[in-house]
């Protein structure tokens, strides 16, 4: 884990970086109510600070093959971290994933197999300690959805704790960015003060913006007893602009999508079951939902946030992402399209 | 465990959380807010955390935490019910009267009626179904002849799930038919309870197969019980309660105090507050 400084992105680590954008710090830009994006990124200057974002510099994404969650996938979590070079040695690390609701037909969830598989994976890289936790958007009962989505017995039985992201400490952190007028969040004290976190999504389609990956699942941060079930107010601001100051605030380190059973169709709820049989791991968040939504059989540019993060929060520039597993071009299992709903 | 047994265990794990300046935070070590506080009143007929709840109404009479751009509006109501007789229910009832979320835009992938707005979580967005029931309770308690009472009502009959029910909030979106989740048909219930007989036994009837599948939540099964012990359905309460004591003795309701608040008051007399004054 790197101590102090820069990272190789030339970023601020994410302890200096969150600290920084402590109290009293507001952002000094307007509002950005009503900018649209889903093809037209803003084109004047950036709405994000320039202090905090130096130009996003090459990325690396694994690509990596899973014929489903009963084989190996500590193995297979080990290897996608270690190719992308992944730097959690003695590191305190937040794992995200993505639990929505529950429904027995449907993969909504980040599968349960996969999120315990990766805590012991980080462990053998050296981890200090791995936390998951989650703050589901339309489900205030968490207990239920992650009981029934198997994550409670499979974090017990890696003896990794599990934490509900309504109940905690906030924190007040500045955004970093101004897409929307929220100019700060609230985050839980545990996501804050993680040395590394990680977005853990579930590929999906989604009816409001697209795709929903690891950029995305950074609304899961925001603690809904702030923010609402639904977090309507991130809907209001606009859902592209929320999920650009989220994720430029939270800025997770790394991104791991569930790719094994995605979804096509109405995501993110109501879709279809799509065994793509794969994994994404990057060390850019952005990068690494690019890869994945090529792999979806989606333009990362048609993804509107998607472009625009591409300006500043990290690496959507093909030619600057580095394969480390499978060639993306060559693993494409398109997804039906969510149809999507005018924002 | 029994009822009282539950009442007691849920009880004494609120009491142990308290913070020093008298009020409950919404999990271990947090500083205190207006809804566990306001729980914790309710359930156990708590000075200390009416005290503590009465010295945070805002100057519009409601309670929540501003967060910036961000205005919790969902704490008022139950501060009304927890704040006890006088002035401090009346401001807190006042707010609840004037408080409207945003009009909706229907649409044909959301179809609804924008024109009825009902209450929002968060100051200055759209209405949900559980700021919704939870105005409804507030003011069918004490402001019985409410005009806002009929705007509640026909909120939740517009947003009810089809078969009866209630999730956040959506009937259908993208002509996909939602479900219903049992904690928010259950918030739902304890709002509409004797203001209108038909959709009430809608839900209910929806609800006595909900909890059941989603029993595995403590919260969910904690509000079905309230419902079904105000409802006098004793059967399904002594059933609930057979499965809040599983998930209490196996999980501690994952060490959340609004699900204890909830289970205490479930279990306890505060149930009784929301029955009627």
């Amino acid at each position: 884990m790197t101590a102090a400084g820069p990272d190789r992105h030339g970023h601020v680590p994410r302890r200096g970086f969150l600290k920084a954008a402590g109290i009293g710090l507001a952002l000094g830009t307007a509002g950005a109510a009503g900018l649209r994006l889903g093809g037209v990124a803003s084109s004047s200057g950036g709405r994000w600070d320039p202090e905090a974002f130096l130009p996003p510099d090459r990325a690396r994404v694994a690509v990596l093959r899973a014929d489903g969650y009963g084989g190996d996938l500590e193995a297979l979590l080990l290897e996608g971290l270690v190719e992308i070079e992944a730097d959690v040695a003695g590191a305190s690390v937040f794992l995200k994933p993505n639990l929505v609701e529950f429904d027995p037909s449907r993969p909504i969830n980040t599968d349960a197999r996969i999120v315990a598989a990766t805590a012991i994976a980080l462990r053998r890289l050296g981890a200090a300690s791995v936390i998951v936790g989650e703050a589901p958007g339309h489900r205030r009962d968490l207990q239920y959805v992650a009981e029934r989505a198997g994550l409670i017995d499979a974090l017990a039985a890696v003896d990794v704790p599990f934490v509900d992201l309504n109940t905690e400490p906030v924190r007040r952190v500045r955004a970093r960015s101004s897409y929307t007028p929220l100019g700060e969040l609230w985050l839980p004290s545990s996501v804050v003060d993680a040395d590394v976190v990680i977005s853990m999504p579930k590929m999906k389609t989604h009816h409001w913006a697209g795709v929903t990956l690891s950029m995305k699942n950074c609304f899961g941060f925001l603690p809904g007893r702030i923010y609402g079930w639904p977090k309507n107010v991130l809907h209001w601001v606009g859902i592209e602009h929320s999920i650009l100051d989220i994720a430029a605030a939270v800025r997770p380190d790394y991104a791991i999508v569930d790719g094994i059973v995605g979804m096509e169709g109405n995501g993110p709820i109501s879709g279809a079951a799509v065994e793509a049989g794969l994994v994404v791991i990057g060390d850019d968040v952005v990068a690494t939902d690019a890869i994945a939504a090529t792999l979806m059989g989606v333009d990362p540019a048609s993804i509107g946030y998607l472009g625009e993060a591409g300006r500043f929060l990290g690496q959507i520039d093909r030619d600057m992402i580095d394969d480390r597993g499978e060639e993306p071009e060559r693993a494409v299992r398109p997804f039906a399209p969510a149809p999507l709903v005018p924002a | 465990m029994d009822r009282s047994q539950i009442f007691e265990a849920v009880g004494r794990r609120l009491l142990a959380a308290r913070n020093d300046d008298g009020g409950f935070g919404p999990g271990p070590a947090a500083p205190s807010e207006p809804e566990p506080t306001a729980l914790a009143a309710i359930a156990l007929d708590d000075d200390g955390a009416r005290r503590w709840l009465i010295g945070r109404q805002r100057d519009d009479g409601s309670f929540g935490v501003v967060q910036g751009f961000v205005r919790d509006e969902g704490s008022t109501c139950l501060a009304a019910i927890a704040a006890g007789p006088g002035a401090v229910r009346e401001r807190a009832l006042d707010r609840l009267e004037d408080l409207e979320a945003e009009p909706v835009t229907p649409s044909e992938a959301v179809p609804l009626d924008g024109s009825i707005r009902g209450w929002p979580w968060v100051g200055g967005t759209a209405g949900w179904v559980e700021p919704t029931a939870r105005s409804l309770l507030a003011l069918r308690l004490y402001r019985p002849g409410s005009p806002r009472i009929a705007d509640a009502v026909a909120y939740l009959r517009d947003r009810r799930c089809v078969g009866g029910g209630w999730n956040y909030g959506n009937q259908v979106v993208l002509d996909e038919v939602l479900p219903p989740f049992a904690h928010t048909t259950a918030a739902a219930l304890l709002g509409l309870h004797g203001v209108d007989a038909a959709l009430e036994w809608e839900g209910a009837a929806r609800l006595r197969g909900l909890w059941r599948r989603e029993r595995a939540g403590g919260l969910s099964v904690a509000f079905s019980l309230a419902v079904f012990r105000i409802r006098g359905e004793r059967d399904q309460a002594a059933a609930a309660t057979e499965a809040l004591a599983d998930v209490v003795a196996r999980t501690d309701l994952l060490g959340d105090p609004v699900a204890a608040g909830w289970a205490a008051i479930a279990t306890g007399p505060g149930v009784h507050e929301l029955e009627s004054p």
